[in-house]
C-alpha cells in the first residue's frame, strides 16, 4: 500500500518537471494536506500515484511499474485467463445473461439481449477473482509468502479489499498475470491493465449453457448465504435495541 | 477524591434516569429507566450523607444499608435479565431466573439478613464503618455481611461474562461492541470486589475505585446501548427518504 516518498519524488520528477506540489494537488484532485502528511511520513500511498499518473495522462500500471515492489508491472504482461475475466463479470450481470440463453426456456421464445455489462470492480469482486484462480493452495501460499495470518487475508476478501502487494502477491502466487487483482480491487480499469475491450463479454459468451448455470447458482447462494448473515445479525441488533435501547 | 467519584457517578446515573423518562412518558421500553432509577438509588445509599438522613428516618440502626443490598440485587437481577434477553444469552438467562439463579438468590438473601441482624448495628454509618469499629465480633460479621452483598452481583456477573465477551467479538454494530466491552468490564470489577476482604485495610480506596467503576461501566454501556439505537434510527430514517425520491 505504501510506496517511499523519496522514489515518489523521482517519479514525480520524471512525469511533472516543473510541476510544484500545489500544481499536483489540483491537477490530481487529492487534497494538499493528504499529499503533504504522506511526504512528510516519508510513505506515499499506492493510490496517491494512481490519480496523478491518471491526472498527467500516464497509465497507471506504467506508473507504478517505476517502483521496486511493482517492477512486474513494467511487463511483458500476460493476458488475464478466461476464469480472471469471467470473475469480473458482477452477480446480476451473470444472471442475466444466464436467462438469456435459450437452453433457460425449453419453449425456445426469444429472448431479450442482456444489457452490455457494467465495468468491473463488483460488489463480490476481489473474493470472486481469488475463487477464479485459487488451485486450493493459493491462501496458504500468500500467507507464507507475505506474512499475512490466513484469516486476516479472508477477512480483507469479505470485505471486497485487497492491498495492492497482496493483490499481487496473490497473482504471483496463482502464476497468473499482475494484473488481475489490482482490476479486482478497483485500484485500476481494465484499460488500464491492458485488457482487451470486449475480454469479459468474449469469455462470458464462450462459456457453456451448463457452465454459466452452474456459476450463476455458485453466485446466488454466495450471495443468499451473505444476506442471511445481514438478516441475522440485523435481528440481533433489533432484540439488543428492544430489551436495552 | 472518593467523593467526587460518587458525587459524579451519581450525576452520571441520575441525568441518565432523568433522560429516560421522555421514552417512559411515551410508554416504549421502560425497562431501563427502572434500571437507572436503581443504580440512581443505590448509589445515594452509598453516601455518607444522604445515608445518614434516610437512615436516620428508617430508626438509624442501618436498615438503609439492607435496604441498600436489596436494592442492589434488584438492579443487577433486573439487568442481568434484559441484557441475556437482549444478547441471545439463552443459557445466561436460565442461569439468572431459573432454579439455580433462584436458589442462589434466596440463599444469598438468607444469609445476609441473618447476618445483618446478628450485628449490633445501631448507628448510621455508611458501609457499616461505625458497628464494624465497635468490637472484634462486629468486625467480622460486617465482613461476612459485606461478602454476602457482593456475592449475587458476582454470580451475576460471572453469568453475563461469557455472552459480552462473545457480543464483543461479534459483527454487531461498533457502539453495540463497546457497550458489551464495558458491560465486561463492569461485570469482572464486581467479580474483583468479591475479593476486598483479602485486601489491607490501608487499600481502601481500591474498593471505592473497584465499585465505581463497575457502576459506571454498566451505566455507561447501557447509555451507549441506547445512543447506538438512536443513531440507527436516525440513519434508517435518512435511507429511508433518500430512496424515496
Amino acid at each position: 500500500m505504501i510506496l517511499p516518498a523519496k522514489a515518489f519524488q523521482r517519479w514525480l520528477q520524471g512525469i511533472a518537471p516543473d510541476a510544484s506540489t500545489a500544481d499536483v494537488c489540483r491537477v490530481s484532485g487529492i487534497k494538499r494536506t493528504t499529499l503533504a502528511q504522506q511526504l512528510v511520513r516519508g510513505k506515499v500511498s499506492v493510490t496517491t500515484v494512481v490519480s496523478i499518473a491518471r491526472a498527467y495522462s500516464v497509465n497507471p500500471v506504467a506508473a507504478l511499474a517505476y517502483f521496486d515492489d511493482y517492477r512486474e508491472l513494467a511487463g511483458p504482461l500476460p493476458p488475464p485467463t478466461r476464469c480472471e475475466l469471467i470473475s469480473q463479470i458482477s452477480t446480476p450481470d451473470l444472471l442475466q445473461a444466464a436467462l438469456a440463453r435459450p437452453a433457460m426456456d425449453p419453449a425456445g421464445r426469444p429472448r431479450p439481449q442482456p444489457p452490455a455489462l457494467s465495468p468491473a470492480p463488483h460488489a463480490t469482486s476481489v473474493k470472486n477473482w481469488v475463487d477464479a484462480i485459487d488451485d486450493g493452495e493459493v491462501r496458504h501460499r500468500v500467507s507464507a509468502a507475505t506474512g499475512v495470518a490466513p484469516q486476516n487475508y479472508s477477512a480483507q476478501l469479505t470485505a471486497n479489499r485487497l492491498s495492492p502487494e497482496l493483490a499481487l502477491a496473490t497473482s504471483r502466487a496463482a502464476g497468473v498475470g499482475p494484473t488481475g487483482g489490482l482490476v479486482a480491487t478497483g485500484l485500476i480499469t481494465e484499460e488500464e491493465a491492458g485488457w482487451p475491450p470486449g475480454a469479459r463479454q468474449a469469455a462470458l459468451d464462450s462459456m457453456s449453457d451448463g457452465d454459466l448455470t452452474t456459476l450463476a447458482g455458485d453466485r446466488l447462494q454466495a450471495l443468499g448465504k451473505v444476506l442471511r448473515r445481514q438478516e441475522q445479525d440485523q435481528a440481533q441488533t433489533e432484540k439488543i435495541w428492544e430489551n436495552l435501547g | 477524591m472518593i467523593e467526587i467519584l460518587q458525587w459524579a457517578t451519581l450525576a452520571v446515573c441520575g441525568l441518565t434516569a432523568i433522560a429516560r423518562v421522555p421514552s417512559l412518558l411515551r410508554g416504549e421500553n421502560r425497562s431501563p429507566f427502572y434500571i437507572f432509577a436503581l443504580m440512581t438509588l443505590a448509589i445515594l445509599l452509598s453516601i455518607e450523607a444522604p445515608y445518614v438522613v434516610i437512615d436516620q428516618a428508617l430508626g438509624g440502626i442501618n436498615l438503609a444499608n439492607l435496604l441498600l443490598r436489596f436494592v442492589i440485587f434488584a438492579t443487577i437481577f433486573f439487568l442481568g435479565i434484559r441484557v441475556t434477553k437482549g444478547f441471545g444469552a439463552e443459557g445466561a438467562y436460565r442461569l439468572i431466573t431459573g432454579r439455580a439463579g433462584m436458589i442462589v438468590l434466596l440463599a444469598i438473601s438468607v444469609a445476609m439478613v441473618a447476618v445483618f441482624f446478628l450485628m449490633d448495628t445501631a448507628g448510621s454509618s455508611a458501609g457499616l464503618v461505625g458497628p464494624a469499629r465497635r468490637d472484634a465480633r462486629n468486625a467480622v460479621l460486617v465482613e461476612y455481611y459485606g461478602a454476602a452483598g457482593r456475592a449475587y452481583p458476582s454470580y451475576i456477573s460471572l453469568v453475563l461474562l461469557p455472552a459480552m465477551v462473545r457480543a464483543v467479538r461479534s459483527r454487531l454494530p461498533v457502539l453495540v461492541r463497546i457497550a458489551a466491552g464495558l458491560l465486561a468490564l463492569g461485570g469482572v470489577a464486581i467479580a474483583l470486589s468479591l475479593l476486598f476482604p483479602f485486601i489491607p485495610r490501608s487499600w481502601d480506596a481500591v474498593e471505592f475505585v473497584v465499585n465505581y467503576t463497575a457502576v459506571l461501566c454498566f451505566v455507561i454501556g447501557l447509555a451507549l446501548i441506547w445512543a447506538a439505537r438512536v443513531q440507527n434510527g436516525k440513519s434508517m430514517g435518512r435511507q429511508r427518504t433518500s430512496t424515496e425520491k
